[in-house]
């Protein structure tokens, strides 16, 4: 834990020295005139039920990143779940994570203005919600149950994007995995193949329309036997200066059964100024695989003092009205 | 009669100072580049973009406090600052930088003349015959 506040301070320090330069707040800093950038996140988080009150470190990430010629690399390493102290019927419960996980890493290759290949570990190019899953790049503390049954949210393997912007935006993506996780506790599912491919389609109105749909092998873990689970899932976005809607909705079965009948999700915010967004979200999923059924609303809103800073708060109102929850986050991206 | 063509020649009048007064902008580039359709160029300055055939594309931005990017920005990107701030901030999590920035227009200008790949937008009176205009727009 010292070593992990120490680093923290560091980097702050660094952070401050630059910030007499070039430095902003979300915008990372460059390593010397290395074609490097690094930042990160942090993001802690309050839930409350009947039962129980959690108080959490979330997420402390570093990033790094940049480009030389055709090629680009990312890397991302995170401490997820810090600190975590839980207080259940008068009794408290306090977990400690610090081993350093993979999130993200890898190299792209540019062919073209069309062509990218991809190489390394990755966020499943599947939906909208899932390419952007961090605290401080949402609008609410949670992200729906449909962006974690459905599919991996993560894959290691190659991805291939074909691209096209000439007159309507288009891109294709074809994912491909063949070898273990590279780090498989930082995803929902411990896979050893996936494939799957995607098709985006954007209006000149930023609408944006996508189709995906893959299959990939689920090793055994947590008692589920190994399988190969078959997933589909639509989504579409619509964005303006003032207001985003975003909906997904998925399916996944195995050779012999539907493992998830469905599982959807409908959002919309506003953003009533500049700092202040209110945001609604319904969903609802059916997944049989663990015996799990529920119907969802959430309302919540978010101030954002400056936009790299999120403060939080929701409300959610389950169908089982025992997991009704209040939730609330800080999260900086730096 | 003749107060007619008196009222009609001030409207006349009034429309063509109206007119004159409208600025123009025009997206440059050196005239080794091709033409971009507008997505195209949406996408290079939105760093969707790096390459367009195998050149690499370098967009340039002027000040943000500058009137031109301001209606670059509305008129071209159609998006407002904060919506703006909001995609420079998802892409730094996607490893993706927004444009340089330079300081004026003559800056951007000369750099363009020199550089394959960089496009930039500048008032239509500032342009001369060693630039190529991709599009033009006005206020």
């Amino acid at each position: 834990m010292n070593k992990i506040i120490t680093l923290l301070l560091g980097l702050l320090i660094y952070l401050h020295a630059e910030e007499e330069n070039t430095y902003k707040l979300g915008n990372g800093v460059q390593i010397a005139s290395l074609p490097m950038y690094i930042g990160g996140y942090i993001s802690m988080d309050y839930y409350h039920t009947d039962d129980e009150n959690r108080y959490r470190i979330d997420d402390i990430a570093f990033l790094s990143y940049g480009n030389h010629n055709k090629f680009s690399y990312m890397l991302e390493v995170e401490f997820q779940e810090l600190y975590t102290i839980t207080e259940t019927d008068g009794h408290t419960v306090t977990q400690n994570n610090n081993r350093l996980e993979i999130e993200r890493l890898y190299i792209d290759y540019n062919a073209n203005a069309n062509y990218l290949l991809r190489v390394g570990k990755y966020n499943s190019p599947i939906g909208f919600w899932n390419m952007l899953p961090i605290n401080i790049l949402r609008e609410t503390t949670s992200s729906p149950q449909s962006t974690y049954v459905i599919f991996p949210t993560f894959t290691t393997g190659i991805l291939t994007s074909f691209s096209s912007f000439k007159h309507e935006e288009y891109e294709i993506d074809i994912l491909l995995q063949h070898n273990q996780d590279l780090d498989s506790n930082y995803n929902n599912y411990v896979v050893d193949e996936h494939y799957g491919f995607g098709i985006t389609y954007t209006t000149k109105n930023d609408l944006h329309l996508k189709v995906n749909a893959g299959v990939f092998n689920n090793i055994p873990h947590n008692g589920l036997a190994s399988q190969n689970l078959y997933y589909a899932l639509l989504s579409a976005k619509y964005e303006n200066n003032n207001f985003e809607f975003i909906g997904e909705i998925g399916s996944q079965r195995s050779k012999h059964e539907a493992t998830t009948n469905y599982a959807w999700y409908t959002q919309g915010l506003y953003r009533f100024q500049e700092k202040h967004i209110t945001v609604l979200r319904v969903e609802s999923y059916d997944d049989k695989m663990n015996n799990n059924f529920e119907n969802i609303a959430i309302i919540g809103y978010t101030y954002r003092p400056t936009y790299p800073i999120a403060v939080k708060v929701e409300y959610q109102f389950h169908s089982n009205w025992s997991k009704n929850k209040f939730l609330s986050s800080l999260s900086v991206l730096f | 009669m003749k107060k007619t063509l008196v009222k009609i020649s001030i409207i006349f009048v009034c429309f063509s100072i109206n007119l004159s007064a409208q600025e123009r902008y025009a997206i440059i580039s050196n005239k080794n580049l091709g033409h971009l359709s507008l997505s195209q160029i949406k996408a290079v300055f939105l760093k969707k973009v790096s390459y367009i055939g195998d050149t690499k594309m370098i967009p340039l931005n002027l000040n943000s406090r500058s009137k031109i990017r301001k209606s670059f920005e509305k008129n071209v990107l159609k998006m407002n600052l904060s919506r703006l701030k909001s995609y420079w901030i998802r892409q730094h999590y996607l490893g993706h930088r927004p444009p340089i920035t330079m300081k004026s227009e003559e800056s951007v200008k000369s750099f363009v003349k020199k550089i394959d790949g960089a496009i930039a937008y500048i008032n239509v009176k500032n342009i001369d015959s060693e630039v190529h205009i991709l599009y033009e727009w006005s206020d």
